[in-house]
């Protein structure tokens, strides 16, 4: 039983086909039309029939007016991290503080080094992420005045000069499911991006909730400073049963609102390319988890 | 040096500081007229922590060789310890992509460092936001280190090599690739530039003349030896376009002379001044305009010699009107391919006209009658009958007159570009509460549909959607611009309702829309293996149906022994009652297989698609106007169904509100049918066979269903009075048959 209490966020994960922008950029505009919190696109710059991740953040960002748009999550060993940094300011500026920097350490490393990336194993990869969280922070701090030193293994940074800061303090949400992933979101994430489809049972939840809020404790964070989100995936039927968000719009509120309250779950990152599906859980499902999030609460 | 000739190109270098609001920069230069905003180049001094701003006041003409100001900082100024790039400046890339998403025509130029991004990557970027933003894209590499530059340039342009099936592979240093996949191609053909200040200009600039599309020059005029070193690679020096940036403080004279000397073909205003583009600009093209005049200049776009070596005979390239030759596209630019061929019509035309208003059709009319190949006219490129595409000639593509604008909310009016395809139509229609009832495919092109006749999901109710049309203004062969309407030209307004293909292009259509909101649209599939008994009750409930319901049945091949027939049929009604009510009689035909019905907006039901046009070969369709389905073409159809001969069988209701106009009122003759019958087949030879033994059933033809092209069929598309009507304004108004590529009314006329 956890409940983090933060405000509960609802957004979508498109699927960012290069064959067809438009349709794209127009599901993120219906997200923000059925009132979700959020537009989010996968990252694999390998992935010809793929667009441009950033790039098209970036437009979805000028063609819309509310909706926060993040990365989902963005893949480090094709962004340095000190244009991400930039980029991600950038947007944030852009936008009036709508942005979000989910960051995962990269997968499918034969695509990586075909796309001229590096190779690393699943330990270097945690400690490359861990060195760009630490330098995407430092670039975002223009309070500090002096330039930017920070020795590394892999995005080592001599003399930089800070800045641009961004908008608003964005959160960077990490895609982590192994435990040093998972510490590594308690001491330096702001958020928890795990996918539904990558957890073995919601156990699994429970289990990296603990390790994350050990870390953040042993780091002297409250455990509240990390939201914890989820990717899911959902089928609106008219039969309701026991399969995870596959039924009616009453079953998924049920169910949504148990993560919310049990599994601490804040953040709801659907995916969906399909406008009645987004319509119904901008317009249906949303609002009344939140009334009974809120009402349990 | 010499003037290049390249057609000019003026533009705003855009500070990237998100403070300084570089969207409302580029629109205002946008609104202004201006061809582009550049994006990007600009670096911060790191050692110093200068602000970039302060420095980057306008660099004078004609600065002493170099002269540091204006000049494209390199990045070996922010120092080479600076291992990623941060230098506390906003992000090029992402304020290049903002602005792109909040303009709509003006090009844009985006520098990107070359060094710290993966080079692969930033290729994909920018295919992928040339496809956004509708081709308005072009990149430049920026950086000092030729070897990076090299590696960078091979990396983008090996991504960018979509129709190569191998996997790219480039063993760099600073870039590499190792089995990555390529693609997309940008939308248009990718322009690369290069851009380089700092310790080693010359090597940079021997890359760009080598490799480049476009240099972007500091102020050290080095025209000459860019020429030089692209002569020495066996290139044009025009295939490598100069841009340079001036400061506002600059003369219109000293401007133009940059380009008359062939020292800048692209001018950037580097500086804030919102009266340049109205003052300065306008001086500069006059000038240089004249200057080439006196000279005698050619302009022209030069292509590279792979893009020259897949030219086509008989095409005057390098005569192309300037003012088309940007947009033009040939067989070895990479966006041929998303050019090259309509919906069903597979196509290698020589050149492909992309004209951006009425005044640019004229042009490339005239042009194109002076080229000894073929002409083609495409709007949608959806055309079953109409050839809009072609093999060696040129197709004048009017896509891009895809303006749809409400003229008057109280009588409905609305002025449409034939390039607009149906489902934006639909689409832009939809919050207004309106609709003009097309055809049963949103990606079907407004002129092709709107000259020929239109037997839509509305038909029963509001007619053919050229019974929709109040005026339009047409260029016709001889180059001149004229309207019709009911008042003006009223023989010529007659003949483009129903012909308009054979008198020439319609560059603006005013419509008048109908109030249709939401509607019913059901789906019900029928097992019809009973398919004559189907076919003759379904005619008579079709006729005695009230006009807000208009169905359309589809049956292809036989399966399993069984023919199952699809009924789509749109009820004009919010009520779910009066929907239900409708389609009862329906439902009773035969056993229902499968059935659907949703209420739903027609801009739902009328979709354009995204996906491009990729017909390959020649479709093979043959077309009927019927009034009954009577027994006999029933017993006649059930057979052709049965033989397998067609895979795809539709019979549309085409009669209700089409009627109550008098046949002579227009030149779509087939007012009397009620239905429209469309069979495709496979064979040429055996669909012929069957459809010409079933001719006696039927009154006419549709002209944009017929692919037959065998002479007789043109009186049925246009029988007796129209077609000597038609013969009449043809030989008054098209005297030499330009325009014959859809059943040409000159055939025959002797």
């Amino acid at each position: 039983m956890t409940d983090y209490g933060h405000d509960l966020l609802f957004g979508t994960f498109l699927t960012p086909t290069a064959a067809a922008p438009e349709r794209v950029v127009a599901l993120a505009q219906q997200t923000e039309q059925a009132g979700l919190d959020l537009v989010t696109f996968q990252d694999h710059p390998y992935q010809p029939g793929f667009l441009d991740t950033w790039t098209l953040l970036s437009w979805v960002g000028a063609v819309t007016s509310t909706v926060r748009i993040a990365p989902n999550v963005a893949n480090l060993p094709l962004r340095p991290p000190a244009v991400l940094a930039r980029s991600a300011a950038t947007l944030d500026r852009l936008t009036g503080g709508r942005v979000e920097l989910g960051l995962g350490s990269g997968a499918f490393w034969d695509a990586i080094v075909a796309m001229g990336g590096p190779r690393r194993t699943a330990g270097q990869g945690v400690d490359a992420l861990t060195e760009a969280v630490a330098v995407i922070r430092a670039l975002w701090d223009t309070e500090q005045t002096a330039r930017l030193d920070l020795p590394g293994a892999y995005y080592p940074v001599a003399g930089a000069k800070r800045g641009p800061a961004p908008a608003h303090p964005i959160g960077i949400w990490l895609g982590a499911y192994k435990p040093r992933m998972l510490r590594l979101t308690g001491t330096s994430g702001d958020g928890w991006l795990p996918s539904m489809g990558y957890l073995k049972s919601l156990d699994d939840l429970t289990e990296g909730n603990r390790r994350i809020d050990d870390a953040a404790q042993a780091a002297g964070r409250p455990v509240t400073a990390v939201r914890r989100l989820l990717n899911i995936n959902g089928q609106l039927t008219s039969r309701a049963g026991d399969a995870l968000l596959v039924g009616p719009p009453e079953q998924w509120v049920e169910q949504l609102a148990v993560l919310a309250l049990q599994y601490g779950i804040s953040g709801f990152v659907l995916a969906a390319d399909d406008p009645t599906l987004i319509a119904a859980y901008g317009q249906e499902i949303a609002p009344a988890v939140r009334a009974l999030v809120e009402a349990e609460r | 040096m010499s003037d290049l000739g390249l057609p000019l190109q003026l533009g705003v270098w855009l500070p990237t500081d998100v403070d300084t609001d570089p969207a409302a920069r580029a629109l205002a230069a946008e609104h202004a007229g201006l061809d582009l905003v550049a994006v990007g180049g600009r670096v911060d001094l790191v050692q110093t922590g200068t602000d970039a701003r302060d420095r980057q006041s306008a660099p004078e003409v004609g600065s002493p060789p170099g002269a540091s100001r204006g000049e494209l900082p390199s990045s070996a100024e922010q120092g080479a310890e600076v291992a990623d790039g941060a230098d506390g400046a906003d992000d090029d890339w992402t304020v290049a992509a903002w602005v792109a998403a909040r303009t709509a025509t003006i090009r844009l130029l985006v520098a990107v460092d070359a060094q710290h991004r993966p080079a692969t990557v930033t290729a994909r970027a920018a295919a992928g936001l040339d496809h956004l933003a509708g081709g308005r894209v072009d990149l430049v590499l920026t950086g000092t280190d030729p070897a990076v530059l090299r590696e960078a340039i091979a990396a983008v342009r090996g991504t960018w090599a979509a129709a190569d099936p191998t996997p790219l592979h480039l063993d760099g240093v600073h870039h590499r690739a190792d089995g990555a996949r390529r693609g997309p191609a940008p939308a248009h053909t990718p322009v690369l530039g290069l851009s380089a200040t700092g310790s080693a200009p010359a090597e940079v600039r021997t890359l760009g003349a080598q490799w480049a599309d476009l240099w972007w020059s500091g102020t050290v005029d080095d025209a000459t030896p860019l020429a030089e070193a692209a002569r020495t690679a066996g290139r044009e020096p025009a295939e490598v376009r100069i841009v340079r940036t001036v400061g506002s403080d600059a003369t219109p004279e000293e401007v133009a002379a940059l380009v008359l000397s062939g020292r800048a073909s692209t001018i950037l205003l580097d500086g804030d001044d919102p009266e340049w583009a109205r003052t300065v600009a306008p001086r500069v093209r006059a000038l240089v305009d004249a200057g080439r005049e006196l000279a005698g200049t050619r302009v022209r776009q030069p292509r590279s010699a792979a893009v020259r070596t897949a030219r086509r005979p008989g095409i005057d390239y390098d005569g192309i009107p300037a003012e088309l030759v940007v947009d033009a596209v040939e067989p070895g630019d990479a966006a041929y391919a998303t050019v090259r061929s309509g919906y069903m019509r597979g196509g290698s035309p020589g050149l492909v006209l992309r004209p951006a208003d009425t005044a640019g059709v004229v042009t490339a009319l005239a042009w194109a009658r002076t080229q000894d190949v073929p002409l083609a006219v495409r709007s949608g490129g959806h055309g079953i009958s109409g050839r809009s595409t072609n093999d060696g000639g040129i197709v004048l593509d009017v896509g891009r007159l895809n303006r749809i604008e409400v003229l008057d909310r109280a009588s409905r009016r609305v002025r449409i570009g034939p390039g607009a395809r149906w489902g934006e139509v639909a689409q832009a229609l939809e919050p207004y509460g309106w609709a003009i009832t097309s055809g049963d495919s949103g990606g079907v092109g407004v002129g092709g549909l709107a000259t020929a006749g239109g037997i839509g999901f509305l038909v029963r109710e509001h007619g053919l959607t050229l019974d929709h049309l109040r005026s339009v203004e047409i260029v016709l062969a001889d180059g001149s611009v004229v309207h019709a309407s009911e008042t003006e030209n009223t023989e010529l307004f007659w003949g483009v309702r129903g012909a308009g293909a054979n008198l020439g292009i319609v560059t603006g259509f005013e419509f008048v829309a109908d109030p249709v909101t939401e509607v019913g649209f059901a789906q019900l599939v029928f097992d019809a293996t009973d398919l004559e008994s189907f076919l003759v009750d379904y005619g008579a409930l079709v006729e005695a149906a009230p006009r807000d319901v208009t169905p359309f049945v589809l049956m292809g091949r036989p399966q399993g022994g069984r023919i199952y027939a699809q009924v789509m049929a749109m009820v004009d009604s919010t009520d779910p009652e009066v929907v239900i009510d409708r389609l009862q009689p329906f439902a009773q035909l035969a056993p229902l297989v499968q059935q659907q019905v949703q209420l739903l907006p027609y801009s739902a039901v009328v979709v354009a698609p995204d996906e491009q046009h990729q017909g390959e070969g020649e479709p093979v369709s043959r077309s009927g106007m019927i009034e009954h389905l009577t027994p006999g073409f029933a017993r006649d159809a059930a057979a052709l169904v049965r033989s397998g001969h067609t895979y795809f069988f539709q019979i549309r209701a085409a009669g209700g509100a089409v009627a109550d106009v008098p046949a002579e009122a227009t030149a779509y003759a087939h007012r009397s049918a009620n239905f429209s019958v469309v069979a495709f087949g496979a064979s040429r030879h055996r669909l012929d066979a069957v459809w010409d033994a079933m001719a006696g059933h039927f009154s006419g033809i549709y002209s944009s269903f017929e692919t037959d092209r065998r002479p007789e069929r043109l009186a049925e598309v246009f029988p007796g009075r129209t077609l000597e009507r038609l013969r009449a304004l043809k030989r008054r108004l098209d005297p030499e048959d330009v325009f014959r590529h859809n059943f040409s009314v000159a055939a025959g006329d002797d």
